[in-house]
């Protein structure tokens, strides 16, 4: 198991956002998390990767407790993350977003006196991403230049840019045209193969194809977790998410 | 594609650099007056020195004169006092500004926005009222005076004297040039980089994995320790150092430079200063009020060219060469 929540809790005011969550990620699997807005789904991200702290529960990574810890200390411990508003270097070209986002596992961060192109293993790290995502043909353009579609693509990238043992993805198709998303779909799936993640997404198309393991949430809780065809036919998550339609 | 997304590894020294230092050394010859250009490259110093924080991580630091009065009391009182080298002042008044701005940094980087701002103003303010109200070290209102200025010893028997506003000029020039490599250098490190990425987007730039309160506070220290180098040099060019070096308008003064000289170079700055400190010279002479004209220029500059005078010369230069103008600040 990779990563593994207990008990996890969050409160705002009144609003219970996330309430006793218990998730088990396991290595190699996709994890898909899904619900209605509002379930509490971003906010059990944001509690992952230490934006936010928990009022109870814990959070352990490859069994080791991570509760509490800062977001870029969560970062150094190879958990990769993308966000459901684009959250981007946006006057750096696309190729310098992902490489800073490289180098941080990487020697040299506090070197001052050398150029930073003599550090090569965050360059190369970065045309694998940039190859991987598809996007080396724009690696020279500013992020501003780059339409919507192209950005999500980054923001998946950057999330992928440390070689990350868990990667998390937030909603990353949202706001999509048809054709960007199907594109952003392929690229997923592609990623699914070989990383493990969690993902959360409406996009049931994707999250159908790609997830080994859904759970859904609903009011801070999860109602259910289980295979997509165990999740298809539970009855709770049809009148509470699924409206009782068929998927 | 990539090639020109990372852009050309820079040697430590190159034509820009030469370019600049020859630019530089105009000033003497076309301005009539005699110690305004070791004054403006003084401030110019300064400037570059403050848009490490503005213009390359974001950070809007209004102390800059506390490391400035810093760094020139030190060079005052240790030459006055124990007339050590005038090269070894000139360092600890580059490590006296550090340390101000490691412990004003520290005490103000965990606040954000408007209060990071307010902080590093209210710290300048302290130091300011220090240098005031001690008297029998600081001189107090009326200034350090008798600050001597030494020939410098290169090596033994070999001394060059600075006297002269010429050979002043040249010592400063030498010493911007030095430090402006170095910055230019650091700037260009993975350290810079990484400020690039916290000026852009702090809370990216965390969730990636990087602790930004230990970027930021180096940055601030290495500003710190560039403006107090400037500031020991102010000493030695005034012989002197008044009140006013620590006082909150100096921290004006950078910020001031750098916004109308664009914050998006490290050149940008150093048109600011010239240009300001040549306007303040021509206009004091014509008008008292001149400062309202500088006022003027300066909202306009900041209402409509953000990018500065050096963004302004950077669009018309590929609007010129390439026939469309240049988008964005630098990579």
């Amino acid at each position: 198991m990779i990563l593994r929540t207990v008990n996890l809790t969050k409160q705002f005011g009144g609003l219970i956002a996330v309430d006793h969550v218990n998730i088990q990620v396991h290595e190699g699997t996709v994890h898909s998390i899904i619900g209605p807005n509002g379930a509490g789904k971003t906010t059990l991200f944001n509690i992952l990767t230490g934006e936010i702290p928990p009022n109870d529960g814990e959070v352990y990574f490859q069994e080791k407790r991570i509760t509490g810890l800062k977001p870029y200390q969560v970062a150094k411990i190879r958990i990769g993350r993308s966000f459901q508003q684009n959250s981007l270097f946006k006057n750096l070209s696309v190729f310098e977003n992902i490489r800073l986002a490289a180098h941080v596992q990487h020697q040299g961060r506090f070197n001052f006196l050398s150029d930073f192109r003599s550090f090569h293993s965050p360059i190369d790290q970065a045309h694998k991403v940039l190859e991987e995502m598809e996007i080396t043909s724009i690696a020279g353009k500013k992020v501003g230049e780059l339409s919507h579609g192209a950005q999500r693509t980054l923001e998946v990238a950057i999330a992928l840019a440390a070689d990350p043992l868990l990667v998390l993805l937030d909603e990353p198709t949202s706001g999509m045209s048809p054709e960007e998303a199907i594109r952003m779909v392929r690229l997923i799936r592609k990623l699914a193969k070989q990383r493990t993640m969690i993902v959360i997404e409406h996009n049931m198309n994707l999250v159908w194809s790609i997830s080994t393991v859904i759970t859904v949430l609903h009011q801070g809780q999860v109602i259910a977790t289980g295979s997509p065809s165990e999740i298809e036919k539970n009855p709770e998550v049809r009148k509470a998410y699924l409206g009782g339609a068929a998927v | 594609m990539i090639e020109n997304a990372l852009g050309k590894k820079r040697a430590l020294i190159d034509k820009e650099i030469f370019i600049l230092g020859g630019l530089l050394l105009l000033l003497p010859f076309l301005l009539p007056y005699k110690t305004l250009p070791a004054e403006i490259v003084i401030y110019a110093l300064g400037a570059v020195s403050f848009n490490i924080l503005l213009g390359y991580t974001g950070l809007l630091s209004f102390g800059q004169a506390a490391f400035f009065g810093a760094g020139a009391y030190l060079t005052g009182i240790f030459l006055i006092h124990f007339g050590w080298h005038p090269a070894l002042t000139l360092v600890l008044s580059g490590v006296i500004g550090a340390l101000f701005a490691a412990v004003i940094g520290f005490l103000s980087i965990r606040q954000v926005g408007i209060y990071f701002v307010m902080l590093t103003l209210a710290f300048n303010q302290l130091a300011f009222f220090l240098a005031y109200q001690w008297k029998s070290v600081t001189g107090g209102d009326d200034g350090l005076l008798n600050v001597p200025r030494p020939d410098f010893p290169l090596f033994p028997g070999l001394k060059i004297p600075i006297q002269g506003n010429l050979q002043f000029f040249l010592f400063v020039w030498v010493i911007f040039l030095v430090a402006f490599v170095i910055i230019r250098r650091i700037i260009n490190s993975p350290f810079g980089r990484i400020l690039l990425a916290i000026r852009e987007n702090p809370n990216r730039a965390r969730a990636v994995g990087y602790n930004i309160i230990h970027y930021e506070l180096i940055a601030f220290t290495i500003s710190g320790f560039f403006t107090g180098l400037a500031g020991g040099l102010y000493a030695l060019f005034m012989k002197m150092v008044p009140i006013n070096a620590i006082e909150l308008l100096t921290s004006t003064d950078f910020i001031i430079m750098s916004l109308l000289g664009g914050t998006g170079s490290l050149y940008g700055p150093i048109i600011g200063a010239v240009v300001t400190k040549i306007a303040s010279e021509i206009l004091s002479v014509l008008w008292a009020r001149w400062l309202f004209v500088l006022g003027v220029i300066f909202v306009g500059f900041v209402l409509f060219m953000r990018g500065g005078i050096w963004g302004l010369i950077n669009a018309s230069w590929s609007k010129f060469t390439t026939g469309r103008p240049e988008e964005g600040r630098n990579p």
